[in-house]
């Protein structure tokens, strides 16, 4: 699916990301997570061909990403930011649409708009599609986004992937649990997701692989049993927690402190 | 909406043509009549006909570029004649005029036309890179450096501008003042065939960029997510913009802020849509200028005033309220 060697990744003498290798099978769900300054969002730009610098060796389903067209491109990925633009004159369903761009040459087709309204529904922001979206609260502008995200990918093609950079900012716990919920659900359709995320629980419940980053080297990579223990993120972190086995699912349960 | 203006346009008029209307005139005209008087003709088609084709092609022409523009700032108040893209045409285009003077009968008439029309555009695209190198840094816009980037070319223009007005002889001298103030008066069918030209291979290239211009909404990133080449885009709307602009200044001098009073009215029925506004400044330029033209030519009849008057009074508020507007913004 995707496969990256070594990305070095400096600004000016400093390596804000040093040495990293990732690679990702398909249906796979990898969350990234480490602390403030780790290059976790440095990663997902690079992976995503938003910055080149130098030769960076990224291969996106067997061919280098930097030789990719970039409209074809736009039909097997996209990627949600962590900074979205917080002025835009428009109403929400105009926003979500821009997703669908890359499908339709001057007037939306009707499976455009089937794709768009089906995504407002599952990120609940349907009732707000006519709505000023310069109007809304930052939560429901993230899920505007990720409205517009996923409805990009809506599409025939197997084997998409979808970056999302802290997708779960603002949200409230419903929102949170709903919108990893989309992106597992998208994964179990043999896609892909890269996702960075802050809250270490929320990641080991729904993802299938943890990055651990620490100083822009890997600091742990696997599954969220093998990645979560307590030495590995009080390392990383360096701040004192406790591992115990969640309740409810069993994943492993973090509790700094 | 637009014929209808134009046949308005077309009625009013100095000229007396003895009780018959001017569209009967216009009908033995095409059917070739040869009874029609030569003033009638002359009036009628190389005069006023001339004139209100040029309106509509400048003004279409004008409220584009200032649309495209703003959907590359990403900011409702670029247009060519704040950012200082107006100032630059018109300064190559009077050195231009002055210097050009010296070889002028070695020259001919085509050659004169492209000569001020391209120094025009090479100005208009100088000062659009000079404005967008000083004001843009990683795909964000500082509106204040744009603006002030902009009195700083216009400043420049008119201290030479004044200089050439200084030296050059009384021929130029007209030429140069007709620039400064802006006119349609100048109308020819030559010209016009210009400028549709200029107007068509333009509009091929920039009206379908609606949708690619929203999503530059969203930041230069996440517009290349969606499968849009930003850096061609960019480039194809500034050589555009100052094509367009270029080719208004050399034949029209400069009429100010229709690229802003246009796209200004459009977004307060269509939000910032771009896939509506931009191919809709193109038919309400033409509305705009072209009444502002008919007015200017008979509301102190006889005589003449200067179009740019009357942009200029509905265009000041316009800036104000979009200041007023983005006052936390700016």
């Amino acid at each position: 699916m995707i496969k990256a060697d070594h990305i070095v990744y400096k600004h000016k003498e400093f390596r804000i990301l040093d040495e990293v290798s990732v690679s990702l099978e398909k249906s796979e769900f990898l969350a990234i997570v480490g602390p403030n300054g780790a290059g976790k969002s440095s990663l997902l730009s690079v992976l995503a061909n938003e910055v080149r610098q130098g030769k960076q060796n990224i291969l996106f389903k067997d061919k280098q990403i930097s030789e990719w067209d970039v409209r074809e491109l736009s039909l097997h990925k996209s990627k949600f930011s962590q900074h979205n633009s917080n002025e835009i004159p428009l109403q929400v369903k105009d926003v979500v649409m821009m997703g669908r761009y890359p499908y339709f040459e001057s007037q939306p087709r009707q499976e455009d708009h089937e794709a768009m309204n089906k995504m407002m529904y599952e990120t609940d922001i349907y009732h707000l599609k006519d709505r000023d979206y310069n109007t809304l609260s930052g939560g429901e502008k993230q899920r505007v986004h990720l409205s517009r995200v996923m409805a990009q990918l809506d599409n025939a093609i197997d084997h998409k992937l979808v970056f999302l950079d802290e997708p779960l900012n603002n949200l409230d716990v419903k929102h949170q649990y709903k919108a990893l919920e989309i992106i597992r659900k998208f994964t179990h359709q043999e896609n892909s997701a890269i996702v960075v995320l802050h809250d270490l629980n929320l990641a080991a419940q729904f993802a299938d692989k943890i990055l651990l980053m620490k100083s822009g080297k890997v600091a742990a990579y696997g599954t969220p049993e093998k990645v979560f223990t307590a030495e590995n993120i009080s390392d990383a972190y360096n701040f004192p927690c406790t591992i115990c086995e969640h309740p409810v699912n069993a994943n492993p349960m973090i509790i700094f402190g | 909406m637009l014929i209808l203006l134009a046949i308005v346009a077309l009625y009013v008029g100095v000229y007396d043509f003895n009780g018959t209307s001017p569209f009967t005139i216009l009908g033995q005209l095409i059917q070739g009549d040869p009874d029609l008087a030569l003033s009638d003709k002359y009036v009628i088609w190389d005069v006023r006909a001339a004139r209100i084709i040029m309106a509509i092609l400048i003004g279409s022409m004008l409220a584009v570029s200032g649309t495209g523009l703003q959907g590359l700032f990403k900011n409702p108040l670029a247009t060519g004649d704040l950012i200082g893209l107006t100032s630059g045409a018109t300064l190559l285009a009077a050195i231009a005029i002055v210097l050009g003077g010296h070889f002028r009968e070695f020259l001919p008439e085509a050659v004169q036309f492209s000569l001020v029309g391209i120094s025009a555009f090479i100005g208009a695209l100088v000062a659009m890179l000079l404005v967008y190198r000083i004001s843009t840094s990683s795909g964000k816009t500082n509106v204040v450096m744009m603006l002030l980037s902009g009195v700083a070319i216009t400043a420049i223009g008119f201290s030479i501008t004044g200089f050439l007005i200084y030296i050059s002889k009384d021929e130029q001298l007209r030429d140069l003042t007709f620039w400064n103030m802006g006119s349609l008066a100048a109308a020819t069918w030559t010209k016009n065939i210009v400028l549709t030209v200029v107007l068509i291979i333009s509009y091929i290239i920039l009206l379908p960029k609606g949708k690619a211009l929203n999503a530059m909404m969203l930041g230069e990133k996440d517009a290349q997510h969606l499968g849009i080449n930003v850096e061609r885009l960019k480039k194809q709307i500034v050589v555009i913009v100052a094509l367009m602009i270029g080719t208004c200044v050399a034949f029209s001098g400069t009429i100010g802020f229709v690229g802003l009073i246009v796209p200004y009215i459009l977004r307060l029925l269509f939000k910032s849509n771009y896939s509506f506004i931009l191919p809709l400044s193109a038919i309400f330029g033409s509305i705009l200028l072209l009444a502002a033209d008919t007015i200017s030519r008979s509301i102190v009849a006889p005589s003449e005033l200067p179009i740019g008057i009357l942009t200029a009074l509905m265009g000041g508020p316009i800036f104000i309220a979009i200041l007023i507007k983005f006052k936390k913004s700016l």
